[in-house]
């Protein structure tokens, strides 16, 4: 297969049941390498039951994934679970271990070789020494999603998950974490990134899925979604206000929006 | 050797989590309490040979391998899952199932072995217990590994607080009370005596006072390490369909 041609992600009319209620109905897009990929949606959409299916915490239903073109089924092989870093929702460093204890442990179950050296050198590019040997308890909310996107971008994943990064940081933080990301996009990585935060799709993401009540519903880049949605109504519409036109405001008219993808 | 990082980890937090109290009393504290009231209270009037206070520590030894290497395994897995949603960094992991589960359950066998240490060196120093054979040490080795295992699966299974008191109530605690640790299964009923002979602790209060490799001894750790890799399948199978769906 030629390398180049290989999508990071591909979502293949993905079905996903939980508690028996259908909650993606055929979700189909690719990410492509060293793309950022916005992923767009109210509360409820799907959007993080759909990154547990790439992360392989459940089962798809129907239809299929594929990391850098092999298949990532729940009971994936450990080469394809190498390929992929996650920054949940929830803060998860182990409430037990300081900052870089838990560092050095997930570099350990990742197989980076020269584990401590690795995790400094981390500490130092995201400027967490000063708090690195204090437990979560110990730090803020800004330190700490900051110290999971560290902890995930250790192993040098081809693909990064970013499930809501920034939410309930204050400006100035937010900014530091868009740093950070931009450099992970230099450095060619591949990342999917969930936000309430239009401007940090619009600023970060080259490309955004829109998705509402499961449904994939819209898959441009920004600034197309901006000309989609004034196409329809008005000009000039900002990022946030195409994206309550697409999946709020109009949501019956925007589940008929499958025929743009 | 991918179990290793997954055993380091768990390690780790353990000697964190060792520093507070609740690690030792609810390891130490219960069969303690059961070793002196019962040893004390019922001590001169039960006839066994060598003593019940000798009879009894045996017992505690193997119960508190047992409650330490679940109840340890379930919590830390529980909690894992539940509150402070870690699993998912293991599950996600280039480690494979087995080894996560292997890793896991060593941490359970060195979580109960070493409560199994201390009850061994209590009894030793004030109840006067002879010095552990190999089929005793085989047996309580067995033993953490089976309810380690055990941990593991349980913990993989249940939604919550609730599942785990019925495992314990309707498992582990007649497991405590009818499998020899507190008196010799050979009074038990015999329908109930067929029942309870097979089972892993019963094995391990078998194995714990015998002292040669005769043809009982061999038998009891065979069908402990029977049933021991039995349940390590199943943890193993547990965590292959880890599911954050359910």
């Amino acid at each position: 297969m030629d390398q180049e041609k290989i999508n990071a992600i591909d979502i293949i009319n993905v079905h996903c049941q939980a508690k028996g209620k259908e909650i993606l109905h055929g979700i189909s897009f690719s990410v492509k390498m060293g793309e950022v990929m916005g992923l767009l949606g109210p509360n409820g959409a799907g959007k993080t039951s759909l990154i547990k299916l790439i992360c392989g915490l459940g089962p798809c239903s129907h239809g299929e994934i594929n990391l850098m073109g092999m298949p990532a089924g729940m009971d994936r092989d450990v080469t394809v679970k190498a390929l992929v870093g996650l920054v949940p929702q929830v803060n998860n460093i182990e409430p037990e271990l300081t900052v870089r204890e838990s560092m050095i442990c997930y570099a350990e179950l990742y197989g980076v070789p020269q584990a401590k050296q690795r995790v400094a050198e981390m500490l130092d590019r995201f400027d967490m020494l000063s708090w690195a040997d204090k437990r979560p308890e110990q730090i803020s909310g800004g330190m700490h999603r900051r110290a999971m996107i560290a902890r995930a971008a250790l192993p040098d994943p081809e693909i990064l998950i970013l499930d809501e990064p920034s939410v309930g940081l204050d400006p100035e933080l937010r900014q530091g974490i868009w740093q950070q990301i931009e450099n992970l996009k230099k450095m060619g990585k591949t990342i999917l990134i969930t936000t309430h935060y239009m401007e940090e799709a619009d600023h970060l993401c080259d490309r955004i899925a829109m998705i509402k009540e499961g449904k994939l519903i819209l898959v441009d880049t920004a600034q197309g979604i901006k000309d989609y949605a004034a196409g329809r109504h008005t000009l000039g519409l900002t990022l946030e206000e195409a994206y309550l036109e697409l999946v709020t405001q109009k949501g019956a008219e925007a589940d008929g929006l499958g025929s743009c993808l | 050797m991918g179990w290793v990082p997954v055993y380091k980890r768990e390690m780790l937090m353990l000697i964190h989590r060792i520093g507070g109290m609740g690690y030792f009393i609810t390891g130490l504290l219960f069969p303690m309490i059961y070793l002196l009231a019962f040893g004390w209270g019922l001590g001169s009037s039960v006839d066994i040979a060598g003593g019940y206070i000798a009879y009894l520590a045996k017992g505690m030894l193997a119960i508190s391998v047992m409650m330490n290497s679940f109840q340890q395994t379930v919590i830390a897995i529980s909690a894992a899952r539940f509150y402070h949603k870690t699993f998912q960094t293991l599950k996600m992991s280039p480690v494979s199932n087995s080894n996560i589960a292997f890793g896991m359950a060593m941490a359970g066998v060195t979580r109960g072995v070493v409560a199994g240490i201390i009850i061994y060196v209590t009894s030793l120093l004030f109840f006067g217990v002879e010095v552990m054979s190999t089929q005793g040490a085989v047996g309580l080795v067995l033993t953490a590994m089976c309810f380690s295992s055990f941990g593991i699966a349980v913990g993989m299974f249940i939604n919550g607080q609730e599942q785990f008191s019925i495992v314990n109530n309707f498992i582990i605690t007649p497991m405590t009370f009818f499998c020899g640790s507190f008196f010799p299964i050979a009074n038990l009923p015999d329908i109930v005596y067929r029942l309870v002979q097979y089972l892993p602790l019963s094995l391990t209060n078998g194995l714990l006072r015998m002292y040669q490799w005769d043809f009982a001894a061999v038998e009891s750790a065979c069908l402990l390490l029977v049933i021991t890799l039995a349940v390590y399948f199943w943890s193993i199978n547990r965590i292959r369909h880890y599911n954050e769906f359910k």
